[in-house]
């Protein structure tokens, strides 16, 4: 890692994303209830992200923030209320939607444990529809982006949690999103990782794409921040 | 059209890196069909039942019901079983959020193992001819295009399973079950025609027992039940019937997850 916390940030093609301050993802009157007697998690909820943007939204555990990314990412359908990127919805065609975003989830899940690294970013790449001629470059600048070049050809099951923490990262930003919806992304990260981190949000930003970010602490706010949320009792709730 | 076969190949390269990772599983997977073959070839030796008209005759009729048991094992067994697992270790997520999307996801996890059971299928005839003396008979290599036809027959039956292991999570002890009545009334391991007549026309509405008549004849030269292109076109009847049945129902049961949640649930 100790090569990566002195180079400059690297940068790759610029997202085709809208000019800056443009609505990119709309979020309207979501709602969601789990079963069994609880509350709904999200009540009449609507967040609009922009081009550039960087968007933080906290709240205590179980307040509804992995339920609102989930949602954002199509990976949940909503049961009121409406998810759009343009003309586009995660219900309807869902090919183009999802190759705009840029998910990570909270937790250390979803890595293939006995593949290397650089076969992980690679699997990831097909199945994020990045076309052959630019698969092994991408793959290749992600290493370098999230200093894991050193352990390209080593297996997953075999790293830190930091380190599987980077290759996730790594995977939420390989295929040049528009939207990146980022969930506790500083898990486990070293004082490094969080650098590299908050330099790539910072070029995703400056590229023009949308970075919803989501902690249940104040301080885990990025530094870039443009506006941030508190989600509570289902309801979003600006802060200054 | 290029993207998403190579989103397919990505699958399938991951699933024989993680398979290969397992260095016992390729020995399990030659020795343990050459256990069931000496298991059959003897107790074919046993036998004196008017239907084969000598042991061997029974060998080669077993020998083609392992085949298809193998398949139908890793078709009915194994994949709703890597589904499960994709969800049990939060793999899932990365088809959920992908291009290539849930339902291709899926299918392609299913790639792996049906190749796998196809080897293997074709390991256990070679073991029979070469080991055992098995004479396969000059139309076997009619029974490659016939093999193909019933895996696709045989498909929307794991997509049902599946269907069910995403909507329900589980899945394990039914499947367990499917393929133990199928083997039973497909005539897997003897005849049909031994089975009880209440029960025999379980072997006339699923497309086991047509494959597996198509394929015994084609590779041992055993008499068929009903002309081959009836067969045959049983078996394309299914496939056309069942496969867009299977794909709805796959794609009902991951709606149904992302709506109410528990898609990703496990």
């Amino acid at each position: 890692m100790s090569s990566s916390s002195v180079s400059a940030p690297v940068t790759s093609q610029p997202h085709t994303a809208g000019s800056a301050g443009e609505p990119v993802l709309e979020l309207e009157r979501l709602y969601h209830k789990w079963k069994g007697p609880k509350p709904p998690v999200l009540d009449d909820v609507s967040l609009t992200l922009r081009s550039g943007e960087v968007t933080w939204v906290g709240g205590r555990n179980g307040a509804g923030k992995t339920t609102l990314l989930r949602l954002a990412a199509g990976i949940l359908l909503p049961q009121r209320g409406s998810v759009r990127m343009g003309e586009l919805t995660p219900a309807s065609k869902r090919g183009l939607y999802r190759r705009r975003i840029g998910f990570l989830s909270a937790g250390d899940r979803s890595l293939q444990a006995r593949m290397r690294v650089r076969q992980q970013l690679d699997y990831w790449a097909r199945l994020a529809y990045v076309p052959r001629e630019r698969r092994a470059e991408l793959v290749a600048l992600n290493l370098q982006r999230f200093g894991l070049d050193e352990f390209a050809e080593r297996r997953v099951d075999r790293m830190s949690m930091g380190q599987r923490q980077r290759i996730r990262l790594a995977m939420a930003f390989l295929h040049e999103p528009i939207v990146l919806l980022l969930d506790e992304p500083r898990n486990s990260l070293d004082d490094d990782g969080y650098r590299l981190l908050s330099e790539q949000i910072e070029l995703a930003a400056a590229a023009g794409a949308t970075v919803l970010w989501c902690s249940p602490r104040g301080e885990d706010r990025v530094l870039t921040s443009d506006a941030g949320y508190t989600l509570e009792d289902g309801h979003l709730e600006q802060i200054e | 059209m290029r993207l998403w076969c190579e989103a397919m190949w990505g699958i399938m390269r991951r699933d024989g890196i993680l398979f290969m990772s397992y260095r016992t599983q390729l020995v399990s997977q030659f020795v343990g069909p050459l256990f069931a073959i000496t298991l059959f070839y003897y107790i074919s030796h046993l036998l004196a039942v008017k239907t084969f008209h000598s042991p061997g005759g029974y060998f080669g009729y077993v020998i083609v019901g392992l085949v298809i048991v193998e398949v139908l094992t890793i078709s009915l067994g194994i994949m709703p079983g890597s589904v499960r697992q994709e969800l049990v270790s939060g793999t899932i997520e990365r088809f959920l959020v992908s291009a290539h999307g849930p339902v291709n996801g899926i299918i392609g996890t299913m790639l792996f193992p049906l190749c796998n059971a196809i080897l293997s299928g074709v390991l256990t005839l070679v073991l029979a001819t070469v080991v055992f003396g098995l004479p396969l008979a000059a139309t076997s290599f009619l029974a490659i295009p016939v093999a193909l036809l019933g895996v696709i027959a045989f498909m929307p039956f794991a997509l049902f399973l599946v269907a069910v292991v995403m909507a329900f999570k589980q899945v394990a002890a039914a499947s367990q079950f499917i393929v133990s009545g199928i083997a039973i009334v497909g005539g897997l391991y003897f005849p049909i025609g031994l089975l009880p007549g209440w029960l025999r026309w379980a072997s006339e509405v699923q497309p086991f027992t047509p494959a597996t008549d198509l394929m015994r004849h084609l590779l041992v030269n055993t008499p068929l039940v009903h002309p081959a292109g009836v067969e045959l076109l049983k078996l394309v009847g299914f496939s056309v019937v069942l496969l867009p049945a299977g794909f709805m129902l796959l794609r009902v049961s991951i709606r149904y997850g992302q709506r109410t949640g528990t898609v990703a649930e496990y």
